[in-house]
C-alpha cells in the first residue's frame, strides 16, 4: 500500500525520461529490503521522498500540463504592465469599483434583512393574519391589526380552507423576580396551546403541543432561560411575576431565541389561558388580539374573505361595519398600513428606494471604468495598431481589454471585501442587528462576489474592448489620431448620467434629513420638555381601590417636592406606538346635531393636570374639576374629532355625544375643545379623541424643573421604593419616547446619507480621472491657445464652461425626479415640510463645487506648462 | 578548476562508475559506494549525481535489458566518458599538488 502510494507520487514528480530505470533501481533495491526483512516498504517510501530532486523534476511549470498557455500568459501580462504604468488610472478604477461593490454589498444585505421578515416560520406563505377593518358604505376606513378573541376558533371551524389558527396578546413589559431584585422584561406575549407548532419554533426543553395548555405557564426564550436559570433545565421552575398577576407562573418550555426578523418579537410566552376570564368575558366585544390562520395553500383568499361576512353577521350584527380581512404574514413587516401594530414596521418604499441607490452606485463605479478606459484610447492607439500591423486579430484585442477589465473588478471586489469587512461593525450597529459577520468566510457574500466581478467585467469592459479594438490601422499608425469625435458623445452622456445620479442623491438626502429633522422639532401642540413617564404599580386581584389610593399619595408627595413641577395620569402617554391607546369603532354622533360617524375614535382618559402639565391649548370651554361628580360624564373633545363632523368650535360646549347605535347608550355632555396634540408619530395625522376624566389611572407623568432634574429623578426614584418595593420604576422622557418612533426614519436617513457619500466619492473620483486625461489630451491646444495670447484663467474657464454645460444637462434631468420622487415618499407623513427648493440648490452647490475644484486643479498643471515644452514636437 | 567541477561526492561517484566498468547502475553503485566507504548513500542522492554529471558530459549511459526483478524496467549502465576521466585525472592532479605543498614540518607536528 505504502508502495503504491510512493510510486505514484514518485511517477507525477519525476521527469518522465528518467523514471523507468529509477523507478527499476527502486523496485530491484525493494526486493533486496524485502528477502532481508527490514520494512521494505517504509525505505521504499523514504527512497522516494529523497529523490525529490530539482534535477529529477518533471518539468510541471512550463508547459507539460496545460497546453498553449503562452497568449492567456501574454494578455495577463501585457495588462499587469499597463496597469502598473498608469499607476494613478488604475487606483482610481479599483478604488471606484471598490466602493461602489462595497456600497452594493452592504445595502443589499440591510435590503435582504428586511425582505426576510417572517420567512423562517413553518410555511410562512400559508399563514395569514386575522384582521380587522371598518368599512363605511363601501369606503374603507380604519384598518386594525387586531381581531376578537373568538373569531380563530369560529373561523377555522366554519370555513374548510382554514386548517388551524393561533390566539396571542401583546402584554407589552412585566416585571419579574429574580432572586431579591425586580427586572422588567420587555418583550412579553401570551399564546395559546396551538402557537408553538402553528410557527414552528424551535423547542429546546419541554412539550411543543402542552406547554401553553395550563394557565400560569410560560415559555422562555433559550437565553431568558439561561439569564434566569443558568445551565439548569429552566422547564419545571416557577418564576414569580407581578404587574396584575402577583403569583409564581411554570416554566413549562424552553425554546430557541425568535430571530430579529420578526414583527412577533418576545423572550417570554404565557399561556393565554392564564386571563380565560377576561377573554371570556370580552367575548365579540373587543377586539384586542392577534389571530393567526393557516389558510390551505391555493385557497382563493378574496373569496374567504367573502366567506367571512356570514360568520361576522352572525356574531356581531349585519349592522356593523366590522369586517374579517386576511392578511399574508410575510407583507407585516413592509407593507401593512395598519394601526395597533405590535411593533413599528418598516417600509417597503424606503427599502426599494435603497435598492436603487445601491444599483446607481454599482452603476456609476462601472461607468467610470468605461469612461476612464475610452477616454484612454488615445493612449493605447499605437499599441493596438503596432498589434494589428504585426498580425493581432479583433478577437485576441478584445481579449486583452476585458482581461484589463477583469484585473480591475477582481481586485476592486477584493478591496472591497476588506472595505466591508471594516465597516461591519459601525454597520451593524447601525441597522442594530448583526447583519454582517465575517466576509471572508461567509458564503453569500463570496458568491455575489464572484458574480459582480464577472458581471462588472463584462459590463464595464465590453464597450472599451470593442471601442480600442476597432481603431483603423493607417489613422493610428499615421499619428492622426488625436481627439477622435467617436465616443466624445457617450463619453459626455455617461458624465451627465454620474452627475444626475449625484445631484438625485445628494437633494434626496437632504430631503430625507430635513423630514426627520422637521418631525422631531415640530410643535405638537403641547410641550414634552423635561416631562418623564411611568406606568404606576398594577393593582393586585381586588387591591384596586388601595391602589389607586397609593398611587394619589405616591403623587402628592413627589408633587410637594420643590424639583417637582407637576403631576399628572393618564392611560396613555405621549409618544407611544399606535397600539397604546383605546379606540371604538362602535360609531359616534353629537346628539341633535349630526348624524352617526362610523369612524374609529380614540379614547383617552386623564386626570384633571394632564392638560396643564403638558401645556395643551383649551380653545373652548373648560378642564375637568376634581371636586365636580358630575365631571365623570363629562367629555373634552379635541380638534380633529370635531373637524370630522365638519362643525366650528363654538356651539358644540354643553353638547351631548353618543357611542354606538343604540339610542338608549350613555350620552356624555361636551366641557371642552382643546387642540390637536400629536400622541404619536408624525407620519399619522392627530387623532380624533375624546378625553374622559378620572382622578387616578395607570400611568403618571411628572414635569421636572429644568434646574433640576437629577435631584427630581433621584426624588421619585426613593419614594417610589419607599411606596411600592414589590414594583420597579422604569420612566421614560416623553421626548426619548418620541425618538423612538423616528428611529426606523433615522436609521434611513442615515443609511440614506451614508451611501449617497459613497456615490458622491465614486462620481468625484471618476471625473477626476476623465479630467485628467482630458487634459492631458489637449495640452497642444492649450499650448497654442497661450502662444496667441491666451490667460491661464481664460484656458481654464474654456474647460470649466464645458462641464458647466454638462452638470446643466444633468440638473434638467434631475430635478423632476427629484421632485416627483420626494414628494412621492414625503406623503407617507401625515405632517410633511412643502418640497424644498433649497435642497436642489445645495445639491446642484455641491456638485458644481467639486466638479469646478477638480477641473481647475488639474488644468491648471496644464495650463501652466511651458507652450515651448508641449509643442516642440510639431 | 572551473573547467572541471566536481564535488567530493560526484567524485566518489565517478570513480565507482569507473571501478564498476561495464556493470555500472544504480544499485550496484550505490552498494559499492556502501560497501567500500561504509556509509549510506541515498537512492535520490546518487540519481541526482548521475544525472547531473550526465548533462555535464562526465558520463554516458546505455539502456540494458529489463529483468522481472526490477518489475520490468530496464537498467541503465553509466560509463565514464573521456571529459570525464579529464575531470578524474585533474582533481587528482590538484589533490597531490595539494599534498606536495604542504611543508614538511606541518605533516611531522602532525604526527608527534
Amino acid at each position: 500500500m505504502i508502495k503504491r502510494v510512493a510510486d505514484a507520487l514518485f511517477r507525477w514528480y519525476c521527469h518522465p525520461d528518467f523514471y523507468p530505470d529509477i523507478k527499476g533501481d527502486l523496485e530491484e533495491l525493494y526486493a533486496d529490503h524485502e528477502e532481508a526483512g527490514n520494512g521494505a516498504q517504509f525505505r521504499y517510501l523514504m527512497d522516494v521522498m529523497l529523490l525529490f530532486r530539482l534535477s529529477l523534476l518533471r518539468p510541471v511549470f512550463k508547459n507539460s500540463i496545460i497546453k498553449d498557455t503562452g497568449m492567456l500568459r501574454n494578455y495577463f501580462k501585457i495588462s499587469f504592465r499597463s496597469l502598473i504604468k498608469h499607476k494613478g488610472y488604475t487606483a482610481i478604477n479599483v478604488i471606484g469599483v471598490a466602493i461602489g461593490l462595497a456600497a452594493f454589498l452592504l445595502i443589499n444585505q440591510y435590503i435582504k434583512f428586511e425582505r426576510s421578515y417572517d420567512s423562517f416560520h413553518k410555511d410562512p406563505e400559508t399563514i395569514y393574519r386575522l384582521t380587522t377593518d371598518q368599512i363605511v358604505d363601501g369606503q374603507l376606513g380604519t384598518r386594525d391589526a387586531m381581531s376578537f378573541n373568538p373569531s380563530g376558533k369560529v373561523v377555522t371551524d366554519e370555513i374548510p380552507e382554514v386548517s388551524g389558527y393561533t390566539l396571542t396578546y401583546n402584554i407589552g413589559n412585566v416585571v419579574v423576580k429574580k432572586n431579591e431584585t425586580l427586572i422588567n422584561e420587555e418583550s412579553v406575549k401570551m399564546g395559546d396551546e396551538h402557537f408553538i407548532d402553528f410557527f414552528g419554533h424551535k423547542v429546546i426543553s419541554g412539550d411543543a403541543s402542552t406547554m401553553l395548555v395550563e394557565p400560569n405557564s410560560v415559555v422562555l426564550s433559550r437565553s431568558k432561560a439561561n439569564f434566569y436559570f443558568g445551565d439548569e433545565d429552566a422547564v419545571g421552575k416557577t418564576i414569580h411575576i407581578y404587574s396584575g398577576f402577583d403569583r409564581d407562573f411554570k416554566v413549562t418550555g424552553v425554546i430557541e431565541d425568535v430571530p430579529q426578523n420578526t414583527h412577533f418579537k418576545f423572550d417570554m410566552l404565557i399561556s393565554i389561558s392564564t386571563i380565560q376570564q377576561r377573554l371570556d368575558d370580552e367575548g365579540w366585544r373587543a377586539f384586542n388580539y392577534y389571530t393567526y390562520l393557516r389558510i390551505d395553500e391555493g385557497a382563493d383568499i378574496a373569496s374567504l374573505e367573502e366567506k367571512m361576512i356570514p360568520i361576522k353577521d352572525k356574531h356581531l350584527s349585519p349592522e356593523s361595519t366590522l369586517f374579517f380581512n386576511l392578511q399574508p404574514i410575510r407583507d407585516i413587516h413592509l407593507n401593512s398600513d395598519m394601526t395597533f401594530e405590535p411593533e413599528v414596521t418598516g417600509s417597503e418604499k424606503s427599502v426599494n428606494f435603497l435598492e436603487i441607490i445601491s444599483i446607481f452606485i454599482l452603476i456609476i463605479a462601472w461607468v467610470n471604468y468605461i469612461n476612464l478606459s475610452t477616454a484612454k484610447a488615445v493612449d493605447r492607439a499605437k499599441e493596438v495598431g503596432l498589434r494589428k500591423v504585426i498580425g493581432a486579430a479583433k478577437k485576441q484585442l478584445r481579449t486583452q481589454f476585458l482581461i484589463e477589465a477583469f484585473i480591475i473588478n477582481l481586485i476592486g471586489a477584493l478591496v472591497a471585501l476588506m472595505i466591508t469587512q471594516l465597516a461591519a461593525k459601525g454597520f451593524n450597529s447601525l441597522v442594530e442587528t448583526e447583519l454582517i459577520k465575517n466576509v471572508w468566510v461567509d458564503s453569500d457574500f463570496l458568491i455575489s462576489l464572484v458574480i459582480f466581478t464577472l458581471v462588472g467585467t463584462i459590463v464595464s469592459g465590453f464597450y472599451p474592448a470593442i471601442f480600442l479594438s476597432n481603431f483603423k490601422i493607417i489613422n493610428v499608425i499615421k499619428g492622426k489620431f488625436r481627439n477622435s469625435k467617436s465616443g466624445v458623445g457617450l463619453r459626455k452622456g455617461l458624465v451627465v448620467l454620474q452627475f444626475t445620479t449625484s445631484i438625485v442623491l445628494i437633494a434626496s438626502t437632504l430631503v430625507v434629513v430635513k423630514q426627520v429633522d422637521f418631525m422631531r422639532n415640530k410643535d405638537m401642540g403641547m410641550d414634552i420638555s423635561h416631562v418623564v413617564s411611568f406606568r404606576n404599580p398594577r393593582p393586585d386581584d381586588g387591591q384596586r381601590e388601595q391602589m389607586r389610593e397609593k398611587v394619589k399619595v405616591f403623587l402628592t408627595t413627589l408633587s410637594q417636592e420643590g424639583s417637582i413641577v407637576g403631576t399628572a395620569t393618564s392611560t396613555s402617554v405621549p409618544g407611544g406606538e399606535s397600539d397604546e391607546i383605546a379606540s371604538t369603532s362602535g360609531g359616534v354622533k353629537i346628539v341633535g346635531m349630526t348624524d352617526r360617524l362610523d369612524a374609529t375614535t380614540y379614547i383617552q382618559t386623564v386626570d384633571d393636570n394632564y392638560f396643564d402639565l403638558l401645556d395643551i391649548q383649551l380653545l373652548e370651554g373648560r378642564n375637568f374639576q376634581k371636586d365636580l361628580a358630575t365631571d365623570s360624564s363629562a367629555v373634552i373633545v379635541n380638534r380633529a374629532f370635531l373637524d370630522r363632523f365638519n362643525i366650528s368650535d363654538t356651539k358644540v360646549i354643553n353638547e351631548k355625544i353618543q357611542f354606538g347605535r343604540d339610542p338608549e347608550n350613555d350620552k356624555y355632555h361636551i366641557i371642552g375643545i382643546i387642540e390637536d396634540a400629536n400622541r404619536t408619530t408624525l407620519k399619522r395625522a392627530a387623532e380624533p379623541t375624546c378625553y374622559f376624566y378620572d382622578p387616578v389611572l395607570h400611568s403618571s407623568l411628572v414635569k421636572l424643573s429644568p434646574n433640576a432634574m437629577k435631584a427630581g429623578l433621584e426624588h421619585i426614584e426613593k419614594t417610589w421604593a419607599d411606596m411600592f418595593p414589590t414594583s420597579s420604576l422604569e420612566y421614560t422622557f416623553i421626548d426619548e419616547r418620541f425618538d423612538r418612533l423616528y428611529k426606523e426614519d433615522r436609521k434611513f436617513g442615515t443609511v440614506f446619507s451614508i451611501f449617497s457619500g459613497f456615490a458622491l466619492v465614486v462620481a468625484i473620483l471618476g471625473l477626476f480621472g476623465l479630467i485628467s486625461f482630458i487634459a492631458s489630451q489637449r495640452t497642444k491646444e492649450v499650448g497654442v491657445r497661450k502662444v496667441l495670447g491666451a490667460s491661464e484663467t481664460h484656458i481654464v474657464s474654456l474647460f470649466y464652461r464645458e462641464f458647466l454645460i454638462l452638470i446643466g444637462i444633468a440638473s434638467i434631468i434631475g430635478v423632476p425626479l427629484i421632485f416627483f420622487g420626494m414628494n412621492n415618499w414625503l406623503d407617507n407623513y401625515a405632517y410633511r415640510i412643502d418640497f424644498p427648493w433649497l435642497v436642489i440648490l445645495i445639491a446642484l452647490s455641491v456638485v458644481i463645487l467639486c466638479s469646478l475644484v477638480t477641473v481647475s486643479v488639474r488644468v491648471l498643471k496644464v495650463a501652466s506648462l511651458n507652450p515651448a515644452s508641449t509643442l516642440k514636437y510639431e | 578548476m572551473k573547467k572541471y567541477q566536481l564535488g567530493e561526492f560526484e567524485e566518489i561517484v565517478l570513480l565507482t562508475v569507473g571501478v564498476l566498468y561495464n556493470e555500472a547502475y544504480g544499485v550496484a553503485i550505490k552498494s559499492e559506494i556502501e560497501k567500500r566507504l561504509k556509509r549510506k548513500v541515498s537512492v535520490g542522492a546518487l540519481q541526482s549525481a548521475l544525472r547531473r554529471m550526465e548533462k555535464k558530459g562526465y558520463l554516458e549511459s546505455r539502456e540494458g535489458e529489463p529483468t522481472k526483478k526490477r518489475g520490468g524496467k530496464p537498467k541503465r549502465y553509466f560509463t565514464i566518458t573521456a571529459y570525464g576521466k579529464e575531470a578524474l585525472k585533474h582533481s587528482k592532479d590538484v589533490r597531490t599538488q595539494l599534498w606536495d605543498a604542504i611543508p614538511k614540518v606541518a605533516l611531522d607536528l602532525k604526527f608527534t
